[in-house]
């Protein structure tokens, strides 16, 4: 472990993007041995907090895509270039039989494998963002990482945030049932006289919704208070860790706020070269949803950086 | 947090013709309307108008969600400001206006939600303005309106098109300038800030 900590430390001037290009080159070299997300994070000294975040932001899939892509256009390559089984192919891509590599493989490039192996056309594999694609000798190119750097009208940035107490209501489901929360937390708010001129309105994600399965997700809805507060039934206290944070300001509706994760994870801390500390994502709402129009929605995404 | 119930009050939907947002003067009949509302004097952006926004947003959703609570929600509305007293407000110059401050409320909100609102805020913040806001209602009845584009200090231009506009319907300013605040300032950059003008005319 401290092994570990040591070598984290040590890279973290190490260039995301070459950081980023080994764990591809792994990926690639065993296709096919399952692979463990935080055995691939270790590949190249990123933390394993937040992982699936940078891996998603820089290369636009989530991990379990990208392997998944690279397993199927292998197999095209191999159904193209040798005489191999179909059924051989398929367990060497990890699909337990011949019927769901054929599925797989029919939604990707829209022809069965056989089908595959007997048009005369040269290997095509499927447009993605990072023109990343399974090459037989694993010389891949120039990698295309993250998303544009030009962030347009919200440019990113850092603020030093105190140690902020707040009071919370925890909902565990997909996001867009929170709302729930949110109303035991303000109606106990006014009840209590909490909603002060200085009042911030958060949310704490504890878990990554690429991740995580919806009904498994963890979010707090938090209002930040100076009062002292017991803590009663499902109402809740605890403090938000104060220290540097990343920010990215989002500007449109709250479902499509996974853009500013991407740009956070794959494209500010990249450029930033800093690394993400372990925690939730900090989510702070300018404005009342019930009298903004969605577009016209401002949030900022935020992590703690080390 | 996501689509609200239909039975909601939505005083600014339901008042759609009371809040025209066109680029060019229009005229517009605004009925009684109660407001929740603070006085002052000094500069926008100056500490006493600061204090005063912060009181407004902590009563407005004080109130509000004490009325949810007990099963009459409402949306909150945009913030309001009346400046000057006698329709000789000048634009370029505010720091020396006096000012109220007003959030449209429905009005089956009364004083008395207002005064335990404004004691539970003074008893956890250091707000002592809260209890300044007060109930009040407006007719403004007939008025000249329309939609300014850009920063405040620049609405000079805006003015004197509604005033041209009076004189050639045969009207005038019979009242204090009004605006209704559609975009946030902390936010929006000056030049894209949505503002109603609005001056009552006789």
């Amino acid at each position: 472990m401290s092994t570990f900590i040591m070598s984290a430390r040590e890279s973290t001037q190490l260039d995301y993007a070459e950081r980023m290009r080994e764990v591809l080159l792994h990926i690639q070299r065993e296709l096919d041995h399952p692979m463990a997300p935080a055995d691939l994070a270790e590949v190249a000294c990123f933390a394993p907090h937040h992982f699936h975040r940078i891996f998603k932001g820089m290369v636009g899939e989530t991990i379990m895509e990208h392997v998944r892509r690279l397993r199927l256009e292998r197999a095209a390559w191999r159904l193209k270039f040798t005489d191999q089984s179909v059924t051989d192919i398929a367990f060497d891509a990890q699909y337990e039989n011949l019927e769901s590599l054929t599925r797989a493989f029919g939604k990707m490039f829209g022809v069965s494998p056989s089908a595959y192996r007997r048009a005369q056309r040269s290997i095509s594999y499927p447009t993605v963002a990072s023109s990343i694609h399974y090459a037989p000798d694993d010389n891949h190119g120039d990698f295309a990482f993250g998303c544009d750097a030009d962030s347009g009208p919200n440019p990113p940035r850092i603020e030093r945030q105190p140690d902020r107490p707040v009071v919370y209501v925890r909902h565990v489901g997909p996001y867009q049932e929170c709302k729930g929360a949110w109303d035991t937390l303000m109606e106990y708010a006014a009840r209590e006289g909490l909603i002060g001129p200085g009042a911030e309105m958060l949310g704490l994600c504890h878990d990554d919704p690429d991740v995580t399965p919806p009904e498994k997700i963890r979010y707090d809805a938090c209002i930040t208070t100076t009062a002292k507060v017991q803590p009663v039934g499902e109402i809740g206290t605890q403090i938000i860790p104060g220290g540097e944070y990343a920010i990215q300001r989002h500007r449109g509706p709250y479902e499509s706020l996974e853009g500013a994760y991407r740009q956070l994870f794959g494209s500010v801390l990249p450029a930033l070269g800093r690394e993400p500390a372990p925690g939730a994502c900090v989510e702070k709402y300018w404005n009342d949803p019930e009298s903004t129009d969605p577009e016209d929605l401002e949030t900022d995404v935020s992590v703690l950086i080390n | 947090m996501s689509t609200p119930a239909a039975s909601k009050v939505d005083l600014f939907k339901e008042h759609k013709s009371e809040y025209a947002q066109k680029k060019t003067p229009t005229f517009v009949e605004v009925g009684k309307a109660q407001y929740l509302a603070i006085d002052g004097e000094g500069a926008p952006g100056g500490e006493a108008f600061q204090a005063a926004i912060g009181a407004m947003y902590a009563m407005a959703y004080t109130i509000k969600m004490t009325s949810k609570k007990n099963g009459r929600d409402y949306v909150v509305c945009k913030l309001e400001g009346i400046w000057g007293a006698d329709g000789d407000f000048d634009s370029s110059a505010p720091e020396s206006c006096r000012w109220t401050l007003m959030i449209r409320t429905p009005e089956f909100i009364r004083s008395e939600e207002l005064k335990g609102a404004a004691e539970k805020i003074a008893a956890k913040n250091d707000c002592p303005e809260a209890a300044h806001v007060e109930l009040r209602s407006l007719r403004e009845g007939k008025c000249v309106q329309i939609l300014h584009v850009g920063p405040y200090e620049e609405e000079g231009p805006s003015i004197n098109a509604m005033r041209a506009f009076c004189e050639r319907e045969g009207v005038a300013f019979a009242g204090a300038h009004h605006e209704i605040y559609l975009s946030d300032p902390r936010r929006v950059e000056p030049a894209k800030l949505k503002t109603i003008l609005r001056y009552p005319v006789y």
